[in-house]
């Protein structure tokens, strides 16, 4: 479904990613996990459309987005982007939120049957559907910025750093929440610190140092894997 | 024991409201009204009615350009001149038609036909400024862009008046009113029937903006752009579209508060630059981006303006006001209501 080839990518003169080559199949549960700084969000910026590539191509569905407006890669080619400050808008109500995650659907029905699911999933921003966003506590913004992104119905959901800042407990119910999206069908490329947790629900990893892929395969593999294990696992 | 708690929490919140600054000064206002009503008469109260509503567009025009695409724009009263401009040229000829086949639908329709005429190119003006001169600006500047683009607006500025003095010459293009019928009374004060529609017409305005921005999808995505242009990429919103949209939107507003008010402020190159300062007043004094705000603020500073010349002399019309904003600059720079909106160098 997503093919990345040699993408090279940065911020002005400073390159970030070297020669990053990745593949995510539709319906998998791919996780990106890495240290600080090893380029983990620059990747998903760049898939977005939020930061133009150096060089290497973006191919989704046999189709090269290298390069293309950020709105047009969420409207017409239905990848939606969850990021790690995620750029809410907090001088609304968290429903006026969930309908503007909704902002490229003009059927009604389908507006309500995604609100539907959202409260669903998450029953506390049903509770708070009229508060502002500004006002929720961190692991409701989490929610809600998850909850906007899947508002699209999208075919793809890129999500960055989802545990980050969250309480266990908290962390566990947005891990519930993306295993359900993954039962429902949607292809998610996650992005995560929290190395066992992630690979404890994701198909395949890929590991990203310093900019490149240090190592790829399946989650339980690399859950196994000497240099994971003594490099993110603390073993 | 619960009714009564929440009766306390009430009053108290209702206090508090009271005694905030916003509260205050609103108070304030209504005293200074109701002194003025009582030593002078009503009379003194509608102009001051009458452009509040009118200075209440201006700035929300203007702060929604600010809080949207952080333009800090000084070329705004020159769309209240081209709604003046606009107005008499559409109206005039009407009603020297008007003059030999006398029509009594006609002449209740014409002014508003300068009304909308003058609205619409406003916002194609708007419209077209956006894409040739903002949107290029855009592509150019990577930093210092409220400097670069405030500096771009004085410049449309001058380009304007000057370009429209050689076009129309700086002769006044004035009428004396749009409809000819004469005057009635409402609690013992004259009131012409041009000032009456136009409070009206300010009103629906007003009313009709703020639907928009509350209730539509096209409104949502404005505010969403103001409050975080990254998210609103994000969720698919073409920031091209709400630019030209929200800077034609703001020159529509202004350019009807000119062609509305066409009757006390004849057309001439320079008549938009005294409604772009008290537009100013108006958003130093309520905030950045609060349109119900923009409407409270706008007959604040035209009451003020209209007792200081009643009571002080006309000179002194903009002395007052201006120390007035200083004063809340000093003492709350946010503004009187404080905002949602916030510029990008704010974040």
């Amino acid at each position: 479904m997503l093919e990345i080839n040699d993408l090279n990518a940065g911020y002005g003169f400073l390159q970030v990613l070297w020669n990053v080559s990745m593949r995510v199949e539709k319906g998998e549960f791919v996780a990106l996990v890495g240290p600080n700084g090893a380029g983990k969000s620059t990747t998903l910026k760049t898939i977005a459309g939020l930061l133009a590539p150096m060089s290497g191509e973006i191919v989704l569905n046999g189709e090269a987005i290298g390069g293309m407006e950020a709105h047009r890669v969420s409207s017409v080619k239905g990848i939606s982007y969850i990021s790690e400050s995620l750029n809410l808008f907090t001088g609304m109500s968290v429903h006026e939120n969930l309908l503007l995650g909704a902002y490229i659907i003009q059927d009604q029905a389908r507006i309500q049957e995604g609100l539907d699911i959202v409260y669903q999933l998450f029953a506390r921003l049903k509770e708070r559907r009229n508060q502002l966003a500004g006002t929720l506590s961190g692991g409701e913004r989490k929610m809600l910025a998850i909850g906007r992104g899947i508002m699209s119905a999208p075919d793809l959901l890129l999500v960055d750093e989802p545990s980050l800042g969250l309480a266990p407990n908290l962390t566990m119910v947005v891990f519930d929440a993306l295993e359900q999206l993954r039962q429902s069908g949607v292809t998610i490329l996650l992005v995560e610190q929290n190395v066992n947790s992630t690979l404890k629900i994701t198909d395949r990893a890929y590991v990203l140092e310093q900019g490149q892929i240090a190592m790829e395969g399946s989650s339980r593999e690399l859950l196994k894997n000497e240099h994971v294990r003594s490099a993110y696992l603390g073993i | 024991m619960q009714a009564t708690q929440t009766q306390e929490s009430f009053i108290t919140d209702l206090l508090r409201k009271v005694f905030s600054a916003a509260g205050l000064t609103i108070l304030l206002t209504l005293v200074i009204a109701g002194a003025t009503v009582f030593i002078a008469g009503p009379f003194v109260l509608v102009n001051a009615i009458v452009t509040g509503g009118m200075w209440a567009l201006m700035a929300a025009g203007l702060s929604l350009v600010f809080g949207v695409m952080n333009i800090v724009n000084f070329a705004h009263g020159e769309f209240f001149m081209v709604g003046t401009l606009v107005a008499y040229f559409v109206f005039t000829p009407l009603s020297a038609h008007l003059k030999t086949n006398p029509s009594p639908l006609l002449s209740a329709v014409a002014p508003f036909l300068g009304v909308l005429a003058a609205a619409l190119v406003g916002a194609l003006l708007g419209a077209v400024i956006e894409k040739t001169v903002f949107l290029q600006l855009r592509k150019r500047t990577k930093e210092q862009w409220i400097m670069n683009s405030f500096l771009l607006t004085v410049g449309l500025s001058v380009i304007i008046i000057n370009g429209v003095q050689i076009l129309w010459g700086t002769n006044f293009k004035g009428i004396t009113r749009y409809w000819e019928i004469p005057p009635f009374d409402i609690l013992g004060v004259t009131v012409s029937v041009d000032r009456a529609v136009v409070f009206f017409l300010a009103m629906a305005t007003m009313l009709l903006f703020w639907y928009f921005l509350r209730n539509t999808g096209t409104g949502r995505a404005i505010r969403a752009v103001s409050q975080d242009e990254t998210g609103a990429r994000m969720v698919g919103i073409d920031m091209n579209r709400i630019q030209v949209l929200t800077m034609a939107l703001s020159s529509a507003l202004a350019a009807l508060a000119g062609a509305s008010l066409l009757f006390m402020f004849p057309s001439y190159p320079t008549v938009g630059l005294k409604p772009l300062y008290i537009a100013w007043y108006v958003v130093i004094l309520v905030g950045m981006g609060n349109v119900a705000g923009a409407l409270v603020g706008g007959f604040i500073v035209a009451l003020l303006q209209t007792m200081t010349s009643y009571f002080i002399g006309p000179g002194w019309e903009d002395v007052i006001p201006t120390a007035f904003v200083m004063l809340i600059l000093l003492v709350k720079p946010s503004g009187l209501f404080g905002s949602e909106v916030k510029g990008i160098h704010e974040r």
